[in-house]
């Protein structure tokens, strides 16, 4: 091939390459007004009058602004005390499993002890299992064994025990990624296991403990079924449980049902843009350590 | 003492501090091996063969459970057949989006960032939530997907309170919620060599043919792990069933895990429900081993690749 046809061959390629770029782009942009459209629809349904909501053909920009829908929806759907409650939920669950998670992932990645290859099968086996497997013997053994009805104990204690198996998964993995000489040097130093997993460990796998936090406050913040079985009085209803509820009392009242959604969007959407890097890092921290 | 024995172990006595912090840090996942995962386990089976009711005692009565669902429970055909019927659509549906937004997310665009943010954020929100949200999208006359159809002059469609529709509505919302999905075939798309790509330009490949014959075969080890993961979350599918349709219209959308929740927390029905927890495990055990045998025919390794 002489010069000038190759360099002839890079420019069309050239050209073909920044036309795929532009249609690329132009595709991107229509699959992103797709998938925002349904939150722009309910999030402009919120600021509508019912009269607005039904008019035909509909408007895709309320006419006025109404956020006075939302001091209504405040009114009857106890937002802050439903976030208040979730948090409660969340917070000491996120602590507790990421702290035990670590503490288990680092026996596991770094300790010797005898059993160890049985314990790690059988954490290994739990993973394969699916919640909702050992949901009704759980609930029996909660409220009937312990007698935690109406509580929030059974949604947070579990993760006071190693935060499920997934997650000390990953951490070990993380721990098995440092190397062995930071350990021994601290060894050489003096410092005792505890000493090593505190100073040296826990900082260098930062980045997996937030993972393993973002992971239980997702898990726990998707749940409704758990939610569902183990709360019964309303005042400690959680957003996903107000919410559901706040439903079926305004089954036909769409535009503060509307507002009372935005709402609970909202938490999650902060949290996300808050810890977007970590909730990237982490989720594909687990799709490629497999 | 085989412990002894072990090569680097010279003095005894240290071992024995670090077998001891081992225990220590163990505690948090001995409780919950024992009492959250393996006794359960066990429990779901022993309840599973008594008529419990959570009133009186339990009794022992065989496998009568198991017997009745097979034959006279009016509800296990339906929901195996809207679950499996719900798991594929959304399984299919989220691979072919996630995988395709994806492989528009790797090339070179402005505003990478942005985009990724966009198509992951329906992930991030309470999943109650979600469902009420699009329930109104798809209410029968003033909802979104109506005034489209009128709009087409199309009959409208009643969507989540219509038992043929329900479930393919149902599906078209887990695909929107995709956003994880998307997340991981990225990385796993960047994680593609390069020099493989540029090799085969070289010898002429076009996009096509270059997709086809080095991203999907670098891609089998990430798509099996998205097809494992969604498959298992789909087939265990209640969310919905719970915050909207309650099963309804008629049962076409009990899915299985809404069955055993209606069974054992609705009607109290303790033993059966978990009879029929444990056929519902055997069928999603059953998908996943199918995978699983599947899968080494058409994952590609890398020789070396892998540690």
């Amino acid at each position: 091939m002489s010069v000038a046809a190759y360099g002839g061959r890079l420019k069309s390629k050239k050209r073909r390459d920044r036309m795929m770029n532009i249609l690329t782009f132009v595709v991107i942009i229509v699959f992103t007004i797709l998938a925002l459209f349904p939150i722009w629809w309910i999030f402009r349904t919120s600021l509508m009058t019912n009269a607005e909501i039904y008019k035909y053909p509909p408007s895709l920009i309320p006419q006025n602004w109404l956020f006075s829908n939302y001091e209504k929806t405040l009114e009857i759907f106890k937002f802050w005390k439903y976030l208040w409650n979730t948090m409660v939920i969340i917070v000491p669950s996120c602590l507790a499993g990421t702290f035990t998670a670590t503490l288990c992932g680092y026996a596991f990645a770094r300790l010797r002890f005898r059993g160890k290859n049985l314990i790690w099968a059988l954490c290994v086996g739990s993973m394969l299992l699916p919640a909702m497997v050992t949901l009704i013997p759980l609930y029996i053994g909660w409220t009937r064994g312990l007698g935690l009805n109406d509580s929030y104990w059974p949604l947070i204690l579990p993760y006071f025990c190693g935060g499920g198996a997934f997650n000390i998964f990953l951490i070990r993995q993380f721990i098995m990624s440092i190397p062995r000489e930071l350990d021994q040097a601290a060894t050489i130093d003096g410092a005792g296991y505890f000493r090593i997993l505190f100073s040296i460990i826990m900082p260098a796998i930062r980045p997996a403990m937030i993972v393993v936090a973002l992971f239980i406050f997702i898990g726990l913040w998707n749940d409704l079924l758990q939610q569902m079985i183990y709360i019964n009085s309303s005042d400690k209803y959680t957003i996903a449980l107000g919410l559901t509820n706040f439903r079926g009392q305004l089954k036909s009242d769409w535009s503060l049902t509307m507002a009372a959604t935005c709402l609970s969007f909202a938490p999650g959407v902060i949290f996300y843009l808050i810890g977007q890097r970590y909730f990237v890092e982490g989720i594909t921290l687990t799709g490629l350590k497999n | 003492m085989e412990i002894v024995n072990k090569p680097q172990k010279r003095r005894p006595r240290i071992f024995s501090a670090e077998a001891r912090v081992a225990y220590i840090c163990l505690i948090p996942a001995f409780l919950g091996l024992i009492f959250l995962t393996y006794l359960p386990l066990l429990g779901v089976l022993g309840i599973s063969l008594t008529n419990w009711t959570g009133l009186k005692s339990p009794e022992f009565i065989g496998f009568d459970n198991y017997v009745k669902i097979f034959t006279t429970d009016p509800y296990i055909k339906d929901s195996i057949i809207a679950t499996i019927y719900f798991a594929i659509l959304s399984v299919i549906g989220s691979m072919i989006y996630s995988l395709f937004i994806a492989l528009l997310l790797n090339r070179k665009i402005p505003a990478r960032g942005f985009f990724r943010a966009v198509f992951y954020v329906p992930y991030v929100l309470p999943a109650a939530a979600i469902y009420v949200g699009w329930s109104w999208l798809y209410e029968g006359n003033f909802g979104f997907f109506n005034y489209l159809l009128s709009e087409l002059g199309l009959n409208k469609i009643l969507f989540i309170a219509d038992s043929s529709y329900v479930v393919p509505s149902l599906s078209l919302i887990s695909v929107w919620l995709a956003g994880n999905l998307i997340v991981i075939f990225l990385a796993g798309l960047q994680n593609v060599p390069v020099v493989y790509h540029e090799a085969a330009e070289m010898d002429g490949a076009n996009g096509w043919q270059r997709f086809c014959h080095i991203t999907l075969p670098c891609m089998t080890p990430i798509i099996f792990y998205n097809l494992l993961m969604s498959l298992i979350a789909n087939l265990q599918v209640v969310t919905p069933a719970l915050a909207l349709t309650n099963g309804g219209p008629g049962n076409s959308s009990r899915f299985m895990t809404y069955l055993m929740y209606d069974q054992a927390f609705v009607n109290y029905k303790l033993g059966y429900a978990c009879a029929t927890t444990f056929i519902i495990f055997a069928i999603l055990a059953g998908f996943t081993a199918i995978l699983f045998k599947t899968s080494n025919k058409w994952i590609y390794n890398e020789g070396g690749d892998d540690k």
